[in-house]
């Protein structure tokens, strides 16, 4: 029998704040090493941190949206520990008063609860330089919002489900960019296993930094078999912290569990308790956007689109914008819906655009719409007017004029191309007649590629079918 | 100048402001003052240079100009002043000079005073006697065979001897009520939160206040109202507005209560007891109600505060590893750097306290040590606000004896804690407490008062205080 697996995630967010968390740094990423630091941000002697009020409300924003209860009163508090790129030697974070508690995910048809979010800081980075070690503190000080889930995961693939679910609420509530490779997202697991459902777990492993959601789901997924082979070969595990290697697709072990740090947690000296007003906290929640789970589901409920339409359509708020914009000039929600993940997100990902920044108006796109829908133009030609309107900038009513390539839906236009056609293909008419009907959309293609792909298809069918029966 | 030479600061400002005498006359008289005797009491870390300009000094005080201007201060080792260097007397930092300033610096310039040096401290502020300086000891300035006391015993040193109308000292546990005892100057430690301690290199974070030493209450109270009041870059800063702490200090304490503790000043030597009484029969005289309060036990005052401390100075000094700033060894690896650097750059008193604070937090002993000394803090601040509802301010001796010699107390930390015995209760509770020099102990050395006020209630103590020092003081200021 296959174990089962138990996996908890400890997710880092860094807040989108123009500032770090206690200081007036600029909280960016990819400037200059250590060009954004200071007294506080080094842990220079004397220096004190003073809250940023920015972070205690992205924070309770996710909050709310997540649906944790707030502690009115929070508190800070020192992890003592020592290490290269913690400027201070302790971190600043909450520890038994965090700010949230309590909440909940869905990923698909289950619910991963949730069992703290808490703010603290953020570490520098050391830099490998040739034999030198060097340290960047630009990330010191960053806001973080770290999320802690209870161990409803069961596996891989789950972990990963539950990160994209998450990111797409950050970036919905526009808290954290949620962007992994730069560092927004960082993601380290602890799992263990069981023999069966509410059965006993066996050791716990941490598995640090999984940076990326692929490396999510295979860390877990290696981790899981390594556990379950080596329980199978009678081999012993012990609580531990592994790494992933994702070049060599295998977890290796960092440090056992017994060796690692204790922590000597007091509460920071230097910041009175984190009150939250109820009144603003009551306003926060009014000022919620439509989450994304809710979203999909009106998507498919009321508005009838397939449940691959509106989960790609969630994934990002500004594509969900242009989609319900566009939707808004064309009342065609499944029509607006391909377009905007068909074309839309095509161009977005080839030229590494958001959205929101897309060159054509959802108006002028559904302009384009309206013509497929009323027949005038064919959904190939739409695509490459749409391109030359992205290319140039055109609205849809210039872009049609200068490429002409509004549908030739006139009989009397194009019948004298049908008969051309027949009277240069004799083979291919004699072949018809005996009796290999298969030809007629021989026939009908080079009619279509005569016209330029602009002639109405169903009009160019009926027209050769008509004149192979006349003769 | 006359043969009149002020010299309290507010006699300086007097003099300034009635043309009597130059901002730059002053400052020529501190520093010969300085020239003489700076070297046998090792007060000083650095000295301003005698070409140091205070610009904007020239010619009398504005109007409405603080009495602070155009006057020379010290300050501690441990508060930021940009570009100088604040080695907190520690060798882990012999020479750091930090980038940026302190609160109270910019405040004291903005009041028109400049800065005539930095005074010697015991090692990040611990210790009593300026022993456990990297550059010390500094001398008491009554007898150079006396500890001035600590650990801003450099700041208190430089005062009584009139190398400085004033300094800012720090006070964890008693480190500016101590050595103001020791050296018969004023010294306020204030309302936790009223001073901001930006800049102040921290040893024990929920402790800490910077706190003014002057030759009188009055003095110190000029400096308080300067540098006081709220401070953005401070999140324990209290915002409550200053009042006019100044004019309290002249206002009669006809009416008001001081409470004593039942059973008297314990513990203390015969001086001090015979000192004490002498101060409360003044207060008498002056209109004062004496009344009995009670205290919590000095001991389990003493014992949560060395806990707690110790726990915060484990954390606050841990930064000091040799990567970014201060003094680095070399090591093999980083961890090795690190514990090598930790080990040459600190003092063994410094070490036993960061020791001690890594215990008390540590598994399994963090309930027994630091909770349970958590627990005792608050109890202790209910006690003392207790108190408080009886009494406008509570009288007790600043230190159980005077100042006492040189090395008496080094190979004993337990009998080196016990000067702090009086003072401590005040910190735990955040609450203000100002020393007053009285009197003189059998030796000639100078003995003191320690009035406790509530949350906020620094005007009462300078009320108090200067009550107490008209009847008692010796009205230059008692310099030796």
């Amino acid at each position: 029998m296959t174990p089962e697996s138990v996996i908890g995630l400890e997710v880092h967010v860094r807040l989108r704040t123009r500032t770090k968390i206690f200081c007036a740094c600029r909280n960016a990423y990819g400037a200059p090493p250590n060009s954004l630091t200071c007294p506080v941000c080094l842990g220079l002697p004397g220096a004190l941190p003073v809250l940023n009020k920015a972070a205690v409300e992205l924070a309770l924003r996710l909050g709310l949206a997540l649906g944790c209860r707030v502690r009115l009163r929070s508190r800070f508090a020192r992890k003592c520990y020592f290490y290269p790129d913690l400027p201070r030697n302790y971190q600043i974070t909450q520890h038994d008063e965090p700010l949230c508690e309590g909440g909940r995910l869905e990923i698909g048809d289950r619910e991963i609860t949730l069992e703290r979010i808490h703010l603290e800081d953020d570490a520098g980075r050391m830099l490998d330089r040739a034999a030198d070690q060097c340290l960047d503190f630009n990330r010191a000080g960053a806001p973080l919002a770290e999320i802690v889930t209870r161990p409803d995961l069961r596996s891989g693939e789950e972990a990963r489900l539950f990160l994209r679910a998450l990111r797409r609420l950050l970036r919905a509530l526009d808290v954290c960019d949620g962007d992994m490779e730069k560092g927004s997202l960082r993601c380290d697991a602890n799992i263990s296993l069981r023999p069966a459902a509410g059965a006993k777990t066996g050791p716990r492993v941490e598995l640090k930094n999984l940076n990326t959601m692929r490396g999510v789901r295979r860390a877990l997924d290696h981790e899981a078999a390594r556990q379950a082979t080596r329980l199978a070969a009678g081999r012993p595990l012990v609580p531990e912290t592994r790494g992933w290697d994702a070049r060599r697709g295998e977890t290796f072990r960092m440090r056992l569990k017994e060796a690692s740090s204790e922590y000597r947690y007091f509460p920071e000296p230097d910041l009175p308790p984190l009150v939250v007003d109820e009144d603003r906290l009551a306003s926060i929640r009014r000022a919620l956007p439509e989450l994304p789970a809710n979203r999909e589901r009106r998507y498919v409920a009321a508005l009838g689109l397939d449940a691959g339409a509106a989960a790609t359509l969630c994934e990002s708020p500004a594509l969900a914008a242009y989609f319900e914009a566009m939707t808004r000039a064309l009342d065609d929600a499944s029509a607006c819906a391909n377009w905007v993940t068909g074309e839309v997100l095509r161009i977005c990902r080839e030229r590494t655009l958001n959205a929101a920044a897309f060159p054509v108006l959802p108006g002028e796109a559904a302009a384009l719409l309206r013509r497929v829908a009323g027949g005038r133009l064919s959904l190939g030609a739409a695509k490459s007017v749409f391109a030359s309107m992205v290319a140039e900038g055109l609205t849809a009513a210039a872009a049609l004029a200068r490429a002409d390539l509004e549908l030739i839906a006139d009989r009397g236009a194009l019948a004298p191309v049908v008969d051309r056609v027949l009277a240069e293909n004799p083979d291919q008419v004699a072949s018809w007649r005996a009796g290999k009907t298969g030809v007629a959309d021989w026939l009908i293609g080079r009619v279509m590629a005569a016209t330029g792909g602009r002639a109405d298809p169903a009009l160019v069918a009926g027209i050769v079918r008509a004149r192979l029966a006349d003769d | 100048m006359s043969g009149s030479a002020p010299t309290t600061l507010l006699a300086a400002a007097a003099a300034l402001r009635g043309g009597e005498t130059t901002a730059a006359a002053l400052d020529a008289g501190l520093r010969d003052a300085a020239d003489a005797r700076a070297g046998d009491l090792n007060c000083f870390t650095w000295r301003a240079a005698a070409a140091d300009p205070f610009p904007g000094c020239e010619g009398g005080p504005p109007a409405g100009a603080s009495p602070l201007w155009g006057l020379g201060g010290a300050v501690k080792a441990n508060i930021c002043v940009r570009g100088r260097v604040a080695d907190c007397g520690s060798r882990l930092l012999a020479g750091w000079r930090p980038p940026y300033q302190a609160t109270v610096v910019g405040r004291l310039r903005e009041a028109g005073a400049h800065l005539v040096g930095a005074t010697v401290m015991d090692e990040f502020g611990m210790g009593s006697s300026t022993e456990h300086a990297a550059t010390g000891p500094a001398r008491n300035p009554h007898d150079p065979t006396r500890v001035p006391g600590g650990s801003s015993g450099g700041a208190a040193a430089a005062v009584a001897a009139g190398l400085a109308w004033f300094a800012l000292g720090s006070d964890t546990g008693g480190s500016v009520r101590q050595p103001a005892h020791c050296c018969g100057v004023a010294g306020l430690r204030p309302t936790y939160g009223r001073i901001s301690r930006h800049g102040l290199v921290a040893f024990a974070s929920s402790l800490d206040q910077i706190g003014p030493l002057a030759r009188t209450v009055a003095d110190c109270a000029a400096v308080y109202e300067a540098v006081a009041g709220h401070d953005a870059a401070d999140a324990t800063s209290l915002r409550a507005p200053l009042g006019a702490p100044l004019d309290a200090a002249g206002r009669s304490a006809a009416g008001l209560t001081v409470g004593v503790p039942r059973g008297g000043p314990t513990p203390a030597d015969a001086d001090t007891v015979s000192d004490f009484e002498a101060s409360m029969e003044a207060l008498r005289a002056a209109g004062v109600t004496v009344t009995d309060i009670d205290l919590p036990d000095p001991d389990i005052m003493l014992a949560a505060y060395t806990v707690i401390a110790a726990a915060e100075v484990s954390a606050n000094l841990a930064r000091f590893d040799g990567a970014v700033y201060g003094a680095r060894a070399v090591g093999d690896t980083y961890a090795d750097m690190v514990a090598r650097t930790r080990a040459e750059g600190f003092g063994r008193e410094v070490k036993r306290r960061i020791l001690l604070g890594t215990y008390v937090l540590s598994a399994g002993y963090r309930d027994a040590y630091y909770e349970r000394a958590q627990r005792a803090r608050r109890r202790v601040a209910a006690a003392y606000a207790a108190a408080l509802s009886a009494c406008d301010a509570i009288a007790t001796p600043t230190a159980p004896a005077a100042a006492f010699p040189l090395g008496d107390k080094l190979d004993d930390p337990l009998r080196m804690y016990r000067s702090d015995v009086h003072t401590v209760g005040p910190s735990l509770s955040g609450l203000p407490a100002l020393t007053v020099p009285t009197g003189r102990d059998r030796d000639g050395l100078p003995l003191s008062l320690q009035l406790t006020g509530p949350a906020l209630g620094e005007e009462t103590l300078f009320t108090l205080g200067a009550a107490v020092e008209a009847a008692r003081g010796e009205g230059g200021g008692g310099g030796p």
